[in-house]
């Protein structure tokens, strides 16, 4: 039977080509798109690991998470050093990692905070920043830069570098009588960490005019603490993360840090707050999917024409095949082949192209794009699409099978064309 | 011998129809002999050779072909019977086009259990027989849509002699040739026929075929339907 609704099929082979091509073009589309999404989503929640509570001012959760992680909008308020003194103290805080925003390089975002980011940040499954080229910075006007900044730059270790005020990638006001230079060029990460420049906190108090560089000109950078104890670096922060000795600790502490007295706090748990934003990202994710396996459905929609269109022509080999004992079910069955033959060979060639594209075009994806997607075997979800394509294209060749048995009985052996 | 066609009191009217097309009181075919079915252009015919093909079905008690009450068998049972037993030529376009001449030969016993069983070695058996019709072997690995009217009649009449079924019904297989074509294409029908003791049932409206039979049936004699309805 298979064997003769292939053979029927080469016969017909340019609308074949087409219908299979049509099939292979929309499973190729459904399938990028989930792998986008699932890939989007564990780098969405591999952006920040170990972090129990991220602290601002008064604000939103999601806006203090996009800002703080994201880099993503900026911070109307900010928190006082004060305040952060407070936090540093709080019993059970392990470490904490001080973060001051607001300028950029060229529109990538500029962190300004202090080595213990390299220490204590964490990504992934846990996974600590490497340096690929040079060293953290260590002197005020030294910048360590994220792996994308590096390459979009062209920026090389000991380049100087100009920070702009502000997110803009046209600044208004450079901070240019206050040049920086790379120290170091992080590995990447897949994070919004490779999107950002990192400076000293004294280097950003020096280029705002808060932290007094005279009175410390003669000292040795190995006592920069014990100054910052005395006079601090910069005077407000735009968020602070904190690691402590006990998970558990954060729900509790999270509440305290809210109703501190002395300045309206923020915080947040890290997991639920992302956990909150993807469900808001996922609609539209699932909007792109929607979309997706419509343009399977109008594939699948185009082969059920293509073989009802074909019905009309093949009236004369269904009356060679009833006067040979077909059983209207035998017809009925060969359409079904054909259907599912155009489909199992479609969605083959889609997946046969998506790995094809993702071998040949993974890299160039990755370094124009950032994303990071992966010629890996096709997941549970995957098999679930295409187990639904196979099912959808089985329910409708129901429709020309139903038609070629109603002709079958009552055609019979002659036709009148 | 034994009948390979039997009819009693048949009467089929179409769906929907007004009247009766057929009304044939009786009719036997013996098994082995070789029959032609004379009548004018809708006269119901290729109605009746449907009926005995089992493609449509007759009344209950009114029609046995090789023994079996066609009234009786489901659609399936008949299906089989056709497929094992009946071998059913065409007017024209029996073929499948985008298979050669070998291949729609032995499609004959891919719906047919029983013929196949009767064919040791499919190939050589839709070789021989196409050689026995007259074929070039070289025309044999030919797609059918390459082949000439004539040699693809030949090879629809090498496709139903497929592994010797008890019944050939040919519906008009001339029509679309040549006398000189005609009378050969007969005559090799009736030899292959001969060598396996085949019926065959051969519908005409041609006058000239008669004498060629041993026995010719004409239509309006035994169908006893009013004639004036028929298209009614
Ligand atoms: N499938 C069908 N459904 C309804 N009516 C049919 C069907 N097939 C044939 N008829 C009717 O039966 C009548 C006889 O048709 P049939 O094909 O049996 O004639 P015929 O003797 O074979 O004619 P011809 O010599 O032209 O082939 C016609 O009036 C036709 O309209
Ligand atoms: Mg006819």
């Amino acid at each position: 039977m298979l064997k003769l609704a292939w053979a029927s099929l080469r016969n017909r082979r340019a609308s074949a080509i087409l219908t299979i091509l049509a099939i292979a073009i929309s499973t190729l589309l459904l399938l990028g798109v989930e792998r986008v999404r699932e890939q989007t989503q564990a780098n969405f929640a591999n952006t920040i690991a170990g972090t129990d509570l991220i602290v601002g001012a008064r604000t939103g959760s999601t806006q203090l998470l996009l800002s703080s992680v994201f880099h993503i909008g900026s911070l109307n308020n900010t928190l006082s050093w004060d305040s952060y003194q407070y936090l540093t103290k709080l019993p059970g805080v392990k470490w904490h990692i001080p973060m001051a925003l607001g300028d950029s390089v060229a529109g990538y975002p500029v962190v300004a905070t202090t080595s213990d980011f390299f220490s204590y940040f964490r990504y992934g499954d846990g996974l600590s920043l490497e340096l690929a080229k040079g060293t953290v910075f260590s002197e005020m006007n030294q910048a360590t830069l994220g792996a994308e900044v590096a390459a979009r730059l062209g920026l090389q270790q000991g380049d100087p570098l100009t920070l702009a005020h502000g997110s803009g990638g046209i600044s208004f006001s450079d901070h240019d009588q206050h040049p920086f230079v790379v120290s170091g060029i992080l590995n990447r990460t897949g994070t919004p960490v490779d999107q950002a420049v990192y400076i000293h906190l004294e280097g950003l108090g020096l280029l705002h005019g808060e932290f007094d560089s005279e009175h410390s000109a003669d000292h040795d950078h190995d006592d920069h603490h014990d100054h910052a104890s005395h006079a601090p670096p910069v005077y407000t922060l735009s968020a602070v993360l904190i690691g402590l000795e006990a998970r558990p600790l954060a729900l509790r502490m999270q509440r305290q840090i809210n109703t501190y007295k002395n300045e309206p706090l923020t915080a947040i748990m890290p997991g639920m707050a992302l956990t909150e934003l993807w469900r808001t990202l996922a609609l539209f994710e699932q909007a792109l999917l929607a979309i997706a396996a419509l343009v399977v459905a109008t594939g699948l929609l185009g082969m059920l024409t293509t073989l009802l269109a074909s019905l009309r022509e093949r009236r004369r080999e269904m009356a060679v095949l009833r006067a040979l004992g077909a059983g209207p079910f035998s017809i009925f069955s060969l359409l079904v082949s054909e259907a599912m033959l155009l489909t199992v060979i479609g969605v083959s060639t889609g997946v046969l192209l998506l790995f094809l594209g993702l071998m040949l075009g993974g890299d160039l994806l990755l370094t124009h794009t950032g994303m990071l997607l992966r010629a890996s075997p096709l997941t549970s979800n995957e098999w679930v699409l295409l187990a639904a394509i196979l099912a959808a294209a089985l329910i409708l060749s129901l429709i020309p099978a139903w038609r070629a048995f109603r002709n079958a009985l009552a055609d019979g052996l002659t036709i009148k064309l | 011998m034994g009948t390979c066609i039997a009819v009693k009191h048949l009467e089929f009217r179409w769906p929907g129809a007004p009247s009766p097309l057929l009304t044939i009181p009786s009719l036997t075919i013996a098994r082995g002999e070789r029959v032609l079915l004379r009548g004018a252009s809708g006269s119901g015919k290729s109605t009746l050779l449907s009926l005995i093909a089992g493609v449509h079905q007759a009344p209950a008690g009114q029609l046995e072909v090789l023994g079996h009450d066609l009234g009786r068998l489901s659609q399936h049972r008949r299906d089989q019977l056709r497929a094992n037993e009946i071998g059913y030529i065409f007017q024209q376009f029996n073929l499948l086009p985008f298979l050669n001449a070998e291949e729609n030969v032995t499609l004959a016993s891919q719906f047919a259990p029983a013929r196949r069983k009767r064919v040791q070695n499919p190939e050589q058996h839709a070789q021989s027989l196409l050689k026995q019709l007259g074929l070039a072997a070289a025309d044999t690995q030919r797609l059918a849509s390459q082949l000439s009217v004539g040699q693809q009649q030949r090879v629809a009449a090498a496709r139903a002699l497929f592994g010797a079924p008890s019944l050939i019904i040919a519906d008009e297989p001339t029509s679309a040739l040549d006398a000189e074509h005609r009378d050969e294409f007969i005559q090799v029908l009736f030899k292959a026929c001969a060598a396996n003791q085949t019926t065959l049932l051969f519908v005409t409206h041609d006058q000239g075929l008669a004498p060629m039979f041993e026995r010719t049936i004409e239509l309006s004699d035994i169908n006893h339907a009013r004639k004036d309805d028929g298209d009614a």
